[in-house]
């Protein structure tokens, strides 16, 4: 976001925290999709996403006083929505990934990638524990660096760094192995 | 393949829309939610409002003192107006006593008199 989309943010906000309700509608516009994504990903289906991305909505509403600039509002609702989703992931007992509905763009359509390898990337991604996921989208999909990560999950840095690194090495070995399968299934 | 795991995993986490019909309930729902108010703090909230505290504690120490001088004071007015009445009672007393010897000393000179008349005759 540049500097001038920040400012307009940050007057919009401080619009919407004096009551003016259309200022809200043009923040919720502005920060829906990473919302939604960060829900999506870390739910893995489509309507509990939905929901996590409408309560946390319904929660900034009464929480706007507290939101001090449009940088600090991307801050807030990506603790709120990561820790809402952790939570609701550690309440099941087990999350069942094979109920990922598949027909929705799960991953980004706007990539050139292999839609197998995404497909792979997507089940790796859902077999991580709760914390682990939550460190790599906030890493990988809103381009966070490891000391926002720590602060966003109240996490301890080096956790972080080590999240990071156990999850790519295992992404890395079984993207690895799916690779030379496939080698294997085109040669025969 | 491993080299480039962080830009494909970029690549493939690139955020997606939520459709436009869940869009628009969204921003129906939240616009039509009043945002609540925040809940007016008690006086004697002790971590919000220090002071509130100690003034609240400072009116009660002054009141409860107020009331012991009272009370003094109540009971000195009923110890003193106790010992005017005492001296008034022996007051009343030593006046009595007073006149009871007057009465005896005039009875008793009557009758010293009386016998005298009576020797003389």
């Amino acid at each position: 976001m540049n500097d001038g989309a920040a400012d307009l943010l940050d007057d919009e906000l401080a619009k919407a925290r004096s009551g003016v309700r259309t200022a809200l509608a043009v923040l919720v516009q502005a920060h829906r999709r990473a919302v939604y994504s960060l829900a999506l990903r870390m739910l893995g289906s489509r309507d509990l996403a939905e929901d996590l991305t409408q309560d946390v909505f319904m929660q900034l509403n009464g929480n706007l006083r507290t939101i001090e600039s449009n940088k600090h509002l991307g801050f807030w609702l990506r603790r709120v929505t990561t820790n809402r989703a952790i939570d609701q992931l550690r309440r099941r007992a087990r999350v069942q990934m094979t109920s990922l509905e598949d027909d929705q763009p799960f991953f980004s359509a706007e990539d050139d990638s292999d839609p197998l390898l995404q497909r792979h990337l997507r089940d790796l991604l859902s077999e991580l524990t709760p914390a682990a996921r939550a460190v790599l989208l906030l890493r990988y999909q809103e381009d966070l660096d490891p000391t926002d990560i720590a602060q966003t999950l109240d996490m301890p840095i080096n956790t972080v760094k080590s999240h990071l690194k156990r999850s790519l090495e295992t992404m890395r070995e079984k993207s690895l192995g799916m690779q030379a399968t496939r080698c294997e299934d085109s040669s025969t | 393949m491993s080299q480039d795991i962080e830009s494909r995993l970029r690549a493939a986490l690139r955020p997606v829309a939520p459709s436009e019909d869940f869009s628009q309930k969204l921003l129906a729902r939240v616009l039509a939610d009043q945002p609540t108010q925040p809940k007016p703090r008690r006086l004697l909230s002790a971590g919000a409002r220090p002071w509130a505290w100690w003034l609240t504690a400072s009116l009660a120490a002054c009141l409860i003192a107020a009331v012991g001088v009272r009370q003094h004071l109540e009971q000195q007015r009923l110890q003193q107006s106790g010992l005017e009445a005492r001296r008034e009672v022996v007051e009343a007393l030593r006046v009595t006593s007073q006149k009871l010897n007057l009465a005896y000393e005039a009875v008793k000179n009557q009758s010293t008199s009386l016998a005298d008349e009576k020797s003389g005759v």
